[in-house]
């Protein structure tokens, strides 16, 4: 059995839950699931409120009804004052409900026109058994409407009497009449006016102080949770990304969605250039692991396409699409790899690529064309057209298609390979060496675009590797296994631009000291 | 300043109830709004903010009466204009942009047909050059893929890419004003932030004046150049927003500013608008409406 400290109330361990999607079921069989919930963390102790926070599609609600057990969760375990109730049959979730009650966002809806106040009140204690007289019953809701300050008169008025924000004290009055230990409040002030909203926030903090409720407070509004709170939790797609006392989070964020959703927030200050500013987008401490992970490779029947395939099966990745110009040509490479005809400079294949490939984590750019030709001596510019066509327009159009998949996805990651040829131009490949500038000019440039959107971009820069691209290029060439491993490392490390070999590395050094010899340099060599 | 696009002057509407006049809904409302500026109308729910926006478009209920005052816009006296002239001028000079994108969208009509009508009607396009100039109106708001989002239905479309489309909608005709009705209510916090960030992109490229009507004294803060408090259907304070941001002379304005929860203060900095903040405004405006009453 594990351990749970007396003063915890509510625990969520490892909370799992999903839903049938019927929008993506096939005719027959059952619809394919979707995880809302893809498990929580979360404790409650006694006397703590606790907010969640999180945009619409977060699994904010999907969490508070699972602490209520009104959804009975996919997997996980939920504890309360360290008792198991994640599987609990009707009759025991019955005598458990009356400790745990709900105050709901909409007070029109929630509260039934043709009864009275008194009654709807009164209601919980009756159904329950606390109270089987009904007088004392509606004694005790008198009571709990006086504790949220609605006079005794207004047990015998009707719902649509009422406005909204008396409304919502009824149902704050219905919520503590039980006297519960935990009380899950979700988005009750969000259809409230500034003023009436500072009353119940006002009102909701002192009876959870004076009666030691814990309290769940989901809200999209972050200003709120502030107010109200001890703890917030920040929640995105189905997943804590922070968590802490409030001033914590708010005062100095950890993560970059909260720093994003915080900057968000139009405080009622002077502050000319919020409009235009953009959050600071700190490096994750970690990059992307490709384990488990689904990854599309452009040109990935030969070459570095190749090496990539079979390091990212070695390193387990859960799916491969290998984009090839014809599909057949990757022999039999393994169950998780499956072939995609993907010519980059076709509008249709890549539409088509996005259509197929809508689960990829990481896109690897690694398609690309070299015609070792001069710019200025060579018959026309044909050549020079094509590689930009392919080296340049194929990877913008990869990433232009497959951006918002990854984004969907998150964390999402695209490699673009590139070459050293780039940063340092080769005569005897100039046109080759123009295209890679201008796609080490779009790496970079996406990279800026994409952080915002939790993308990471990395931009390979390799020299010579042992390829048939670089069949006619003289001197020490690197293993293409090597170049892939590199770049992976690089991933999981968060780098931004790799330079997978000796050579590149040494490039890149000279440039950096010293531009101009090292490019003279490299001259003499070729 | 020159270049008024908005005035309205010393508006009254009341409510009618058969040949009696009701309480007032609007009491000497006055409020200019300049060419290219954004002004920001803030009230809470039944403060009267929404029927200032629609006694300009000429959409008041039936049920409320314009009892006095004027609006001029553009030099066009709108209270009393017959129908058939203000069809020409609504979609043309003024348009809207309302607060949920979703009920305003016709379900069963393609994206592209809603937004086209406005210009064939109005400037009397072609349904080519009508379609064209959607496009290009779908690509100013930095809508991908514009030519299949003109084929798409409204549901097929999320709440942001919806107001995208609608803002594009309102810009259409270039119309000199645009009343912009609680336009990022609906949203999330960060899709709030984009939408506010094309708004004002696209008023600079267009320089349009636009009425901003919210509840939310931060998005005032952010977006506009002057503001007006409204309460009981009567304006509190106004003047420029760095002015009343800083220093508000009102206590309904200073209560407001005191009541709005923010994230960056603990909770104890919160306190609720004091109830006889209220209580003298209703008097206020209660003592206005046997005034009148007495007048006619």
């Amino acid at each position: 059995m594990s351990v749970t400290p007396a003063d915890m109330l509510i625990e969520a361990r490892d909370l799992k839950m999903d839903f049938p999607d019927h929008a993506a079921k096939s005719l027959f069989g059952a619809p394919p699931r979707t995880p809302v919930l893809k498990g929580i963390n979360l404790s409650i102790r006694v006397g703590e409120s606790v907010g969640i926070v999180g945009e619409s599609g977060s699994g904010k609600t999907t969490l508070g009804r699972c602490l209520l057990r009104l959804h009975e969760p996919t997997a996980g375990q939920l504890l309360f004052s360290g008792s198991d109730y994640t599987h609990i049959d009707r009759s025991a979730l019955q005598s458990l409900r009356p400790q745990m009650q709900m105050i709901f966002q909409d007070p029109h809806s929630s509260l039934n026109p043709r009864r009275r106040i008194g009654a709807i009140v009164a209601q919980p204690l009756l159904a329950s058994g606390i109270e089987t007289d009904r007088r004392q019953a509606k004694t005790r809701a008198i009571e709990a409407l006086q504790r949220t300050g609605l006079g005794e008169e207004f047990a015998d008025r009707y719902p649509h009497e009422l406005s909204g924000g008396q409304r919502q004290r009824v149902g704050i009055a219905r919520a503590i009449v039980c006297e519960p230990k935990f009380i899950l409040a979700d988005e009750i002030v969000s259809g409230l006016d500034v003023s009436t909203q500072a009353q119940i926030l006002t009102l909701l903090r002192d009876l959870q102080r004076e009666m030691g409720l814990s309290l769940a407070f989901i809200s999209h509004d972050l200003s709120v949770v502030r107010v109200l709170c001890d703890r917030a939790v920040v929640m995105l797609q189905g997943e804590i990304v922070e968590e802490g006392r409030c001033e914590e989070v708010f005062d100095a964020p950890r993560s970059n969605y909260t720093r994003q959703l915080i900057d968000a927030v139009p405080l009622p200050d002077l502050d000319d250039d919020w409009l235009i500013r953009e959050p600071e987008i700190q490096k994750e401490e970690t990059g992307m692991d490709v384990k488990g992970k689904t990854v599309l490779v452009t040109g990935a029947n030969r070459g570095i396409g190749r090496a990539y395939v079979e390091e990212l099966i070695s390193r387990g990745a859960a799916k491969i699409y290998a984009g090839v110009r014809e599909v057949g040509s990757m022999g039999d490479a393994g169950d998780s790899v499956q072939e995609i005809k993907i010519d980059v400079t076709s509008p249709a294949d890549v539409k088509a690529a996005e259509a197929a490939c809508g689960d990829v984590h990481i896109l690897i750019n690694n398609s690309g064309v070299n015609t070792n030709d001069h710019l200025i001596a060579a018959r026309d510019a044909g050549d020079a057209r094509t590689e930009m066509e392919t080296n340049y327009f194929g990877t913008l159009e990869m990433c232009r298609a497959f951006a918002p998949v990854l984004e969907k996805n998150n964390p999402g990651a695209i490699i673009n390979m590139l070459s050293i040829a780039g940063r340092a131009p080769i005569p005897l490949m100039g046109s080759l060496s123009a295209s890679k500038a201008a796609l080490y000019s779009l790496t970079q440039s996406i990279r800026a675009e994409l952080a915002p959107k939790g993308i990471q971009v990395v931009g390979v820069l390799p020299g010579a590797v042992d390829t048939r691209m670089t069949e006619n290029f003289p001197g020490d060439k690197a293993a293409p296994t090597d170049i892939v491993k590199a770049v992976l490392d690089g991933l999981a490390s968060g780098e931004a631009d790799v330079y997978p070999d000796g050579m590149s590395a040494g490039i890149a050094a000279g440039l950096a000291a010293d531009r101009p010899a090292t490019l003279a340099e490299l001259a003499g060599y070729v | 300043m020159s270049n008024t696009v908005l005035t309205i002057a010393n508006l009254h509407a009341e409510l009618r109830a058969g040949r009696k006049t009701g309480p007032g809904i609007l009491r000497n409302v006055s409020l200019t709004v300049h060419q290219g500026e954004m002004h920001g109308l803030v009230g809470e729910s039944g403060a009267g903010k929404s029927m200032i926006a629609r006694a300009i478009l000429g959409i008041l209920p039936r049920s409320i009466l314009i009892s006095d005052g004027s609006i001029d816009c553009l030099g066009r006296q709108m209270v009393g204009l017959a129908d058939s002239d203000r069809r020409k001028i609504l979609g043309r000079d003024i348009s809207l942009i309302p607060q949920d994108p979703l009920t305003a969208l016709n379900p069963a009509r393609r994206i592209g047909a809603q937004m086209t009508d406005v210009m064939r009607l109005h400037l009397g396009w072609s349904r080519a050059r009508a379609h064209d100039a959607a496009l290009a109106l779908l690509n100013e708001v930095h809508i991908r893929d514009a030519e299949a989002v003109l084929r798409r239905y409204p549901h097929e479309l999320s709440g942001g890419m919806r107001q995208r489309v609608l803002i594009a909608t309102a810009f259409a005709c270039e119309p000199k004003l645009i009343i912009a009705d609680e336009p990022t209510t609906a949203l999330d916090v960060t899709v709030q932030k984009q939408i506010l960030r094309l708004l004002r992109e696209m008023q600079n490229r267009h320089g349009t004046a636009i009425l901003l009507v919210t509840h939310d004294l931060g998005v005032v803060a952010k977006m506009c150049r002057s503001l007006s408090v409204i309460h009981s259907g009567m304006i509190v304070e106004q003047g420029e927003v760095s002015d009343i941001v800083t220093r508000p002379e009102h206590a309904f304005t200073r209560a407001l500013f005191a009541a709005t929860p923010r994230y960056d203060r603990p909770a104890d900095a919160l306190s609720p608008v004091p109830g006889e903040v209220v209580r003298e405004l209703e008097e206020k405006a209660a003592t206005f409406d046997r005034a009148r009453a007495g007048l006619s």
